[in-house]
């Protein structure tokens, strides 16, 4: 017999409560095994229905949806998929929750009859992933700590290019290896995170808070420095490309691609054809194979590929596919990612030498 | 859920309405609560929330305007600050109401009201916040200025060091004009004929409405001639030019090609003051118990589906008495049939188990009466407010459980009594101490069972309602004669106010008086086969008392026989039933009258008087005596057909064109019987005694067009139901 996904429904709102259960429920896999008010009420039903999956409302009343969350990571860890109202305080709370453990998020459904389906089937299959995930590891959860780097921004051009692409659980992943990057790294970075729009700027602001390199939401002509982050902003696509006076982020309006905008394939398509041999990709934790296609051309066009480890990824997609491609050049847990960055961008003569070393060892090492 | 895509659309839509009225009262209790304690931390915490979630369903259900609003309420809630903080509850009530009338016309599909003012006064409560205005001119200069992006900085920058001369070009576009994504094309090609383009905004394939463009030139010629060049008649409305400095340019990116640094990077972007709201917004851990919340495992189930059950279970009822039916006369055909026995118990069985069924499907239509109580402290709040009264409201008896049809409809009758109670029944501070009374007045909202019933009372402490004063009225207003006057008890007087036109107030007020009277109170009552019931005391105050069933789906029927055909009324209006012989009734003035025991009980005729005469002297009649309120009469039948349950169908008002019927139903064996409005009757009473021309004292079932029971029969037929004997 087929096992069925669990899953407790968190909401304050009665209409939530009878639309999500509505939605899920469409997954004949899926079982909504009850709903809770409010925080007091979810704690005690994750107790008695013990639930694979948990949607939780962060805006309720009694025990709010962030103490919620801190208790069922302190005594169950259970996968938490945060439902998120459409506003910056919104969104502020949804990255708290995500560096708290959250599995993961959706945007609070809107206008649903005309999106049910397409919202029905992102909040699926973020649950049967969240119902996979071993969870979060706590080990790469961010702590509190704020990390000052230098006001200004040199502009230096980047060593390399390095295109990264990820998916759930990786708001917590890139602040883990922004944060132990230098600020003078050399080089510049590009991120595909799927994420909607109304969240990316406040994520960036969040990681240039708390990193010493820049992080930045991209905006189009924005310039690929050395020590800078660029984040693709929720709902458009982002490509590079080579100007006279200097290399620069576009964002362009098509539509999306495998199911995303921004789209990591559409990110790293750009980056192998511009960038070639100078560039770098790097698939992490996410669910999907967004990326694995880019991927094989950055590695076609002589870049170089990492992909996240399965032990270290939240849900281990992104990078299988691309891994079970071939497109991969390196397997990395995540703590080992900041270094091999670095490394990869060191100044351009070290680089070579120790690229031709890495090339001829670790491509079939995997 | 296996429901098609719109079925559910549309319970979507209901339960949307049904938790978002529910939101607006809680709203609407929230702000009254903070009114009385600004400073409670918990109650605004609670008022925002529940905006949030207010916003948050009216977006999924694609709502807009709705969603928009309470988002930028709930924004400027956010902010918490101190200086607008006693604005909140006024707003938040005010706010109550453009949502909930916002409702009603989506609900409706009417046009949407206007919601200007409450925006207005929502920008007013973030005017105080020194975060906001310093946001608004900034938003204001982001929106129109053109921040030329990183790489276009340096671009100009580059020009500008190599020594060329950068022009700053804008062009306002013709309103009129018909293609304003041409007119860029046109407006690009000119520049690029004058030098080097270095930045053209908005951008190629963008979406936003192209009004205005904004270039950054690099190009010897003078700055009239690009001007002129870009003065494209029917797409250039105005057009600029400047020289853009470099030093302009600082601003944003100090001295490098490119530092967004970070002061640039925060400073300029719209969206920061947010960053730290939510901070304050989120509650802090570990505080205030948490507010009550409702019992999880609840279901919302849509009324019209619990209305069918139980018309399937009024189906039954009928298929119950169709087999007892069956069973009388199979017991007639073979009284010794051992079978007989079995069936009986069967039936008996099965009658116990769908009273059990009837009773549990009527318990899920019966809502406390506290869902309607809910409304009234706003309501009282606002009509004492604009009397210039100080009214307390006392609620008792919340919990009682009422049948949510007629809990819906008695809504706006007790808004009425409530107002008019405010408005005219208590006195203002000074006449009240002047009375020797306390100078808050107060208003009682009760609730209770009684029997088979459920009695709402309305009272007030006021100047209670002079009777003398009353009669001089109606007589005024030409609603009676003055002898006819004199002659009416004290409590046919007090329901006189309840007659369509009466209004006692010395002048009509905006809010209780209306032009229209208490008689829509009357009305509704009739359609509920209610009874109103006033009590006063000059001085004292004045209580409504409604008694209402508990149900409207199934009455407890006494039914009886006016010439040849089957009525019935609700057994609980009939006191008592007394037999006579016509030679018993006497004529007093214009109306007949039975002696009962002691009393004179004046009669009403269902059928026509039988002419005088020895033949019909010792004929037999039923009288039904009534007991409506205060009042008491008797209804003369032709005979009793005894009482059961009537499952009640209502009749579309086109077949039944008098008010004396208020719906019909079957019997076992497949007769029609049409169930009379108590109210109507009364009234025909009431109006029949005080006015000797007034309207006939009998026949008044003879004067029903037999359409009405036609029409009935047919209808119930139509169901399969009726036999062909009715």
């Amino acid at each position: 017999m087929r096992k069925f996904v669990r899953v407790l429904v968190v909401d304050d709102s009665a209409l939530m409560r009878k639309l999500i259960p509505g939605m899920i429920g469409e997954d004949s896999s899926i079982d909504v095994v009850g709903t809770a008010v409010d925080g007091n009420f979810a704690l005690k039903k994750i107790e008695d229905l013990a639930p694979d999956v948990v949607t939780l409302d962060l805006e309720m009343p009694g025990l709010n949806g962030i103490d919620t969350l801190k208790e069922i990571m302190r005594h169950w860890r259970v996968p938490v998929i945060v439902v998120s109202s459409h506003s910056t305080a919104g969104a502020s709370i949804t990255l708290k929750a995500l560096a708290l453990g959250a599995f993961d998020f959706v945007a609070k459904p809107q206008d649903v009859s005309a999106r049910m389906p397409e919202i029905a089937a992102e909040l699926i299959k973020k649950i049967h992933a969240a119902a996979q995930s071993k969870g979060v590891q706590p080990q790469f959860l961010p702590g509190d700590t704020k990390n000052r780097h230098p006001d200004k921004l040199h502009p230096v051009a980047p060593t390399h290019i390095i295109a990264m692409g990820v998916s759930t659980g990786g708001p917590n992943a890139l602040q883990y290896v922004f944060s132990k990057l230098p600020a003078e790294f050399s080089g510049s970075i590009l991120v595909v995170q799927h994420m909607p729009d109304g969240f990316t700027d406040l994520f960036a602001r969040r990681l240039d808070d708390c990193c010493p390199i820049r992080v930045k939401e991209a905006q189009s002509g924005d310039l690929l420095v050395a020590g800078r982050a660029l984040i693709a902003p929720g709902n458009r696509h982002m490509k590079v490309k080579r100007l006279p006076l200097g290399n620069v982020a576009i964002l362009t309006d098509d539509g999306p691609v495998n199911g995303h905008r921004p789209s990591v394939d559409v990110l790293f398509h750009s980056v192998a054809a511009e960038f070639g041999s100078q560039a770098m990709a790097v698939l992490m934790t996410g669910m999907g194979e967004d990326g694995a296609f880019g991927m094989g051309e950055i590695q076609a066009a002589g870049g170089y590929t990492v992909a996240q480890s399965q032990e270290t990824c939240v849900v281990f997609g992104m990078p299988k596919v691309a891994i079970e491609r071939g497109f991969v050049m390196k397997v990395a847990d995540l703590q080992d990612l900041p270094g091999i960055l670095q490394e990869r961008c060191a100044p351009d003569r070290e680089r070579a030498d120790r690229a031709d070393i890495r090339r001829s060892t670790s491509a079939g090492s995997n | 859920m296996n429901l098609p895509p719109e079925d559910r659309m549309a319970e979507l839509r209901q339960l949307f309405f049904e938790s978002a009225n529910e939101l607006v009262q809680k709203l609407n209790d929230e702000a009254m609560r903070l009114e009385k304690s600004p400073d409670d931390p918990e109650t605004a915490r609670s008022l925002r929330r529940t905006v949030h979630t207010l916003k948050g369903d009216a977006a999924a259900c694609g709502f807009r305007e709705l969603s928009e609003l309470a988002h930028e309420f709930e924004d400027v809630l956010t902010l918490d600050n101190p200086a607008t903080t006693a604005l909140v509850p006024e707003i938040a009530l005010r706010a109550a109401d453009v949502f909930a009338a916002l409702l009603e016309a989506y609900r409706k599909g009417s046009k949407l009201p206007g919601i200007q003012p409450l925006r207005t006064e929502i920008a007013r409560l973030a005017h105080g916040s020194s975060s906001d205005t310093e946001k608004k001119p900034r938003k204001k200069s982001a929106a129109k200025a053109v921040r030329w992006s990183e790489y276009e900085q340096l671009a100009i920058r580059q020009a500008a060091a190599t020594g060329r001369r950068v022009h700053h070009v804008v062009v306002d576009v013709d309103p009129q004009c018909g293609m304003p994504i041409a007119g860029r094309q046109m407006i690009q090609l000119a520049l690029t004929d004058l030098g080097e383009l270095l930045a053209l905004y908005p951008v190629e394939g963008s979406p936003e409405p192209v009004t205005r463009i904004e270039a950054a030139l690099a190009s010897e010629k003078p700055a009239e001639q690009i001007r002129a060049k870009c003065s494209i008649p029917t797409i250039a409305l105005n057009v600029r030019v400047t020289p853009l400095r470099t030093q302009s340019l600082s601003a944003v990116a100090p001295s490098s090609a490119i530092d967004p640094s970070k002061n640039e990077a925060t400073a300029a972007a719209p969206a920061d003051i947010a960053i730290d709201a939510p901070a304050k917004a989120a509650p802090v851990a570990g505080e205030a118990p948490a507010v009550p919340a409702g019992p999880d495992n609840l279901l919302r189930v849509d009324a019209e589906r619990i209305d069918s059950v139980l018309n399937l279970v009024g189906e039954m009822i009928l298929a119950k008495s169709m087999l007892q039916q069956a069973l009388l006369e199979f017991g007639q055909r073979f009284p010794k049939d051992a079978l007989r026995g079995k069936f009986a118990d069967a039936m008996a069985f099965q009658s116990r188990v769908l009273n059990d069924l009837q009773h549990s499907v009527m318990k899920i239509r019966m809502v406390p009466v506290e869902q309607l109580f809910r409304r009234f402290p706003r309501i009282v709040r606002d009509v004492s407010l604009r009397c210039g009264k100080e009214v307390e409201l006392v609620v008792r008896g919340g919990q009682t459980d009422l049948d949510k049809s007629i809990l819906d409809a008695i809504a706006e009758p007790l808004t009425h009594l409530v107002r008019n109670a405010i408005g005219h029944g208590i006195e203002p501070a000074d006449e009240r101490i002047r009375a020797g009374k306390r100078a808050r007045g107060t208003l009682r909202l009760g609730a209770y069972h009684q029997g088979n019933q459920v009695v709402i009372e309305v009272s007030d402490d006021g100047r209670g309602i002079d009777a003398a004063k009353v009669r001089q009225r109606a007589v005024a207003q030409g609603l009676l004669q003055a002898e006819q006057a004199s002659e009416l008890s004290e409590s046919d007087t007090l329901e006189l106010i309840l007659q369509p036109g009466f209004s006692t107030a010395e002048e009509v007020t905006e809010l209780s008086g209306r032009g229209v009277g208490l008689d829509v109170v009357q009305s509704v009552l009739g359609r509920l086969k209610g009874t109103i019931q006033i009590e006063t005391l000059p001085g004292r105050g004045t209580t409504f008392r409604l008694r209402l069933p508990l149900t409207l789906a199934i009455i407890r029927a006494l039914m009886f026989r006016v010439e040849q055909r089957l009525y019935a009324l609700p057994l609980n209006v009939v006191a008592e039933i007394a037999r006579t012989v016509e030679e018993d009734i006497h004529q007093v003035e214009h109306y007949d009258v039975l002696q009962l025991r002691n009393d004179v009980l004046p009669l009403l005729r269902l059928g026509s008087t039988p002419p005088r005469g020895p033949e019909t002297a010792r004929c037999k009649v039923f009288v039904l005596v009534i007991s409506s309120g205060e009042r008491k009469f008797g209804l003369v039948v032709d005979g009793l057909e005894g009482e059961d349950e009537l499952v009640i169908k209502a009749l579309d008002d086109q077949s039944i064109t008098t008010d004396l019927v208020s719906g019909a139903s079957i019997l076992g064996d497949g007769r029609v019987v049409l169930i009379l409005n108590m109210i109507a009757l009364t009234e025909r009473f009431t109006r029949g005694r005080a006015d000797a021309n007034g309207p006939r004292m009998t026949g008044l079932l003879s004067s029903l067009p037999p359409a009405a029971s036609r029409a009935a029969n047919e209808m119930l037929r139509a169901r399969g139901l009726a036999g062909g004997h009715a």
